[in-house]
């Protein structure tokens, strides 16, 4: 039904390629199951919840179906989403996130094994915006696929080199009711560990590249 | 690792089918695409569609399906980009069945030939949905079941199952958007047959393991 690859490209402070992998991913856990069970339940004009594990390990109630009780007077602003990834410039809260942990997958995990946060200090890398690339449908290979690219770079502006052993992927669950948010949650729904230690030399960069693949027809 | 679903088909309490489902459509890729790519972080005065698709809807016709929105007004608002959970009676969207037999292509919008709700000659009695799910560190799964009774005098042949999802957001009291569209279509290598007071029940089971 769904599969992946993450590409993981390094470059350093002359933009000279210095080390290029791809994997496939191992990766989806628990939560991004539990948004689809959820799904399942929606669609009938009322509330559908589920309860999923944050980034920090707390047991949070999201939604993936919400309507405002209304505010009477005014205007609501209410609204939302269930599993938003595109996270801007600087936003190490959700997105493709990376990590120097190298602790095995389980699909019950809810961070990063050691998340590398954003920022220009010892052991930080500066965090890009995503992107996104929608590939479409190929109908070369059988059975045909359709893929979607999710992409960000990573800079070392420190003065020291940065392993990344870890890559993964957090959602963000955004509800808001008359004007204020009521739920706003991160949640991971991937990880992978990589199979080679990516050292982003002082000055250079990475990027990473998943690409998911979903068999149709 | 890959996201595995499979399709389970039972007639009369006995599995008749088990195998892999291949066959979730472009909308369903479209849709999930969608859903990642847009932001969750709207605020103070945003309204409006944030993110939204562009499916076919079952009867053919290319529609604007809400990811993330947002109410202008002061009444009831909100919504869901892709719910299943067609209730009782309700065959528009969930697990639907149908008679058809071409083959699945990506770009399918409909069943080749849906069968009715009802009790009449070629109809099925359709059930509320039922979920189940399995969490555990290695694996697990979820599961979308729907049970179908043949209240007719005559057999009813199932030949394709597939589920329609759909993007409901209310505005203001109204609705705002209120798009079903096709996910997954499987085509069934053998026909089922549910005779008079038959019951068939056919499941999509997601699974993940290390």
């Amino acid at each position: 039904m769904l599969r992946g690859f993450v590409e993981v490209t390094v470059w350093d402070r002359d933009g000279k390629v210095v080390q290029r992998g791809r994997q496939e991913m191992r990766s989806f856990i628990n939560n991004f199951l539990k948004i689809l069970e959820a799904l399942f339940r929606a669609g009938q004009g009322s509330a559908t919840t589920t309860t999923l594990t944050d980034t920090g390990g707390s047991s949070k109630t999201v939604y993936v179906e919400w309507y405002s009780p209304g505010v009477g007077s005014g205007i609501d602003y209410a609204g939302g989403t269930p599993m938003a990834c595109n996270a801007s410039s600087g936003d190490d809260s959700y997105g493709i996130v990376v990590g120097s942990g190298t602790v095995s997958l389980a699909l019950d995990q809810y961070s990063l094994a050691s998340k590398i946060s954003h920022g220009t200090s010892s052991g930080q890398l500066s965090y890009g915006p995503m992107t996104f690339e929608d590939l479409g449908l190929d109908q070369t290979v059988s059975p045909p696929v359709y893929r979607m690219r999710l992409i960000r770079t990573f800079i070392n502006l420190t003065s020291s080199a940065i392993n990344i052993n870890e890559v993964g992927i957090v959602a963000r669950n955004h509800w808001k009711n008359a004007g204020s948010v009521i739920i706003d949650v991160r949640y991971l729904i991937a990880r992978d560990v990589l199979a080679t230690t990516y050292t982003v030399p002082a000055g250079g960069g990475a990027s990473v590249a998943i690409t998911i693949e979903v068999e149709v027809g | 690792m890959r996201v595995r679903a499979e399709l389970i088909v039972e007639s009369d309490g006995k599995e008749v089918f088990r195998g892999e489902s291949k066959s979730f459509l472009l909308n369903f890729c479209k849709v999930l695409y969608r859903m990642l790519a847009t932001t969750g972080s709207a605020t103070g005065s945003v309204t409006g569609v944030i993110s939204s698709a562009t499916v076919t809807d079952t009867s053919g016709y290319s529609q604007t399906a809400y990811i993330e929105w947002y109410t202008g007004y002061m009444y009831v608002g909100g919504g869901t980009p892709a719910g299943m959970n067609g209730p009782d009676n309700d065959d528009s969207f969930g697990i639907v069945v149908g008679s058809g037999s071409a083959s699945v292509s990506p770009t399918d919008y409909r069943l080749a030939s849906k069968i009715s709700h009802g009790t009449g000659s070629g109809q099925l009695d359709h059930d509320t949905h039922a979920t189940t799910t399995s969490f555990s560190s290695t694996s697990s799964y979820i599961e979308l079941a729907r049970t179908f009774v043949n209240r007719s005098s005559g057999d009813v042949v199932v030949r394709e199952v597939g589920i329609v999802a759909r993007s409901l957001w209310k505005n203001n009291g109204g609705v705002a958007n209120d798009v079903r569209y096709l996910i997954a279509r499987d085509v069934l290598p053998s026909p089922v047959t549910v005779k008079p007071l038959g019951v068939l029940v056919v499941r999509y089971r997601i699974t993940l393991t290390t």
